[in-house]
């Protein structure tokens, strides 16, 4: 008996990453799960990866454009009925900077990618979870939603205000029986990773190797964190046992973050 | 196949309350316990209410004891050959005080119980886990360790204290596959506040111990006490191999109550 039968999960950047990794671990719980991505083609090799059959659907869609945050939503509760475990999970870092060199544009899109895009579902989930006083809502931040790391400030602003987001909500619906909480993995060597860190490492003056050994070194445990290690506590989160669990900013990052 | 066949694990104050939740959840994963309390009876009891048989064993200590603390997990080396899951659960306060009429032997008391408790233990534990280069180290800390209430001046410094030497110690052995987490319960209704709690109302100037459950739990976002089986199934993460990569957390089971 899994600890998610019956219940339906949307998972925003689900077919790869950490993303897959919950989704994966949703449905092997019992949950029927919809992931979302970009990519059509991609979508459809995750899907026939994952071997869900009917419990696991894809929805293609920008997660930095509203109308398809809203139509995802919308999805999920018509393919399955109704939606209890939001996780958006989607995000990342567009061309990152130090402060005095950063664009606007590498601003703002972080800000939509990460932080509005979490804005948008989870406003839309709500509008669903509210009426039904039940459900879940998981936000992918990361260890720099707790910590400044110089040449990533939008990346930091971004995950640090989907924390604050998520702490507000928390408060607003903990009598409704809904759970809002965000994980903050340390780095973890995902896709998104490989296409971004790189120039963010160069950004701060190093190479993407050095940029690893960054993060691990600044870690108890000396390595970087796995995508499994984020998909356990969205499980427990997500199941009733994380029913007193809300308004957490919870750190999966090796014993890096101060708090 | 449970998550934590062939583990053995101790537990200061496992008779009852959020230790007992742990060691079910342990037991139905498979693994070896040996709970711990003052109470002989108690011990018994508790080990025919879980029945598991020679899974269970009880150890008599006072976990305010220097020489009962490091007893429990040199017995759980002893009885079942290893221990890789140590959780420094027990705590409390008896007494207590604001500040100014606080006595020398209630402030010993409660450093003793809820923090040199978990230096002992800790300690001993590590002490066998380090060679084996594997091992999970649970602190019940509290709500408290990141807050302050006016009443509670002992048990909030000693979380507080717990709360860094967790830190402190994930970073010393993060590399030798051992883990040091705190979890960090909101008000959780066990035996220990139904006998105590009206007592520390008192302490705190309140006029019930209802209202004291109020106070405690208007700071939640779920506006109630947390569930024994919420912080057991937290426990059973981290000393699950599943949490092999989360050390020095501070876990919050807390329905919302801290800032951070």
């Amino acid at each position: 008996m899994g600890q998610l039968e019956g219940r339906v999960a949307c998972v925003t950047g689900g077919t790869r990453g950490i993303g897959r990794a919950v989704a994966e671990a949703f449905l092997r719980e019992g949950a029927q799960v919809v992931v979302s991505g970009r990519d059509a083609e991609k979508g459809a090799g995750a899907l026939a990866e994952m071997g869900g059959g009917d419990n696991v659907h894809f929805v293609v869609g920008d997660v930095s454009k509203q109308e398809d945050c809203e139509a995802l939503i919308q999805a999920t509760v018509d393919r399955y009925g109704r939606i209890d475990i939001l996780h958006a999970n989607a995000g990342g870092v567009v061309a990152p900077s130090a402060i005095a060199d950063m664009t606007n544009e590498a601003m703002e899109e972080t800000l939509v990618w990460n932080f509005w895009h979490t804005f948008w579902t989870m406003r839309a989930a709500l509008g669903h979870m509210i009426p039904q006083q039940s459900g879940r809502i998981i936000a992918t931040s990361s260890v720099e939603g707790k910590i400044g790391t110089p040449g990533l400030s939008n990346y930091v602003v971004a995950k640090s205000a989907i924390n604050a987001l998520v702490k507000t909500a928390a408060k607003e619906v903990g009598t409704l029986g809904i759970t809002i909480n965000a994980v903050c993995p340390g780095a973890i060597e995902t896709d998104a990773m490989r296409d971004n860190a790189p120039a963010a490492a160069e950004s701060m003056g190093m190479t993407y190797d050095a940029l690893k050994e960054m993060f691990s070194g600044a870690s108890a445990i000396k390595r970087l964190n796995e995508v499994e290690d984020v998909a356990e506590v969205a499980v427990l989160l997500a199941s009733e046992a994380g029913a007193g669990i809300t308004g957490s900013l919870i750190s999966i990052d090796g014993g890096t973050s101060p708090y | 196949m449970g998550k934590l066949d062939g583990k053995v694990a101790a537990i200061t104050g496992g008779t009852r309350s959020m230790g007992r939740g742990m060691a079910e959840a342990f037991l139905a994963e498979g693994a070896k316990v040996v709970v711990n309390g003052r109470s002989e009876e108690k011990g018994k009891r508790c080990l025919e209410e879980m029945g598991v048989g020679d899974r269970a064993v009880f150890y008599a200590g006072d976990a305010s004891k220097q020489a009962d603390v490091e007893g429990l997990v040199d017995f759980a080396v002893d009885h079942f050959g290893q221990l890789d899951i140590c959780c420094l659960n027990s705590g409390g306060v008896a007494n207590t005080a604001p500040v100014a009429m606080m006595s020398d032997e209630e402030w010993q008391l409660e450093m003793d119980w809820n923090l040199n408790q978990v230096f002992w233990g800790m300690r001993r534990s590590l002490q066998h886990m380090i060679p084996r280069e594997t091992g999970r180290i649970l602190v019940t800390s509290s709500v408290e360790g990141k807050l302050g209430k006016p009443g509670l001046p002992g048990y909030t410094a000693a979380k507080h204290a717990v709360n860094g030497l967790v830190k402190s110690a994930a970073h010393e052995v993060g590399t030798l596959g051992i883990t040091v987490n705190a979890i960090l319960p909101g008000l959780t209704e066990t035996d220990n506040l139904v006998e105590n709690g009206p007592g520390s109302a008192a302490a705190m100037g309140l006029e019930s111990y209802e209202a004291l459950i109020e106070m405690f739990t208007q700071g939640a976002a779920i506006k109630r006490p947390n569930r024994i089986s919420e912080v057991a199934a937290v426990a059973l993460l981290l000393a699950s191999d599943a949490g092999r990569n989360i050390t020095g957390t501070l876990f919050p089971v807390d329905g919302g109550t801290m800032p951070y």
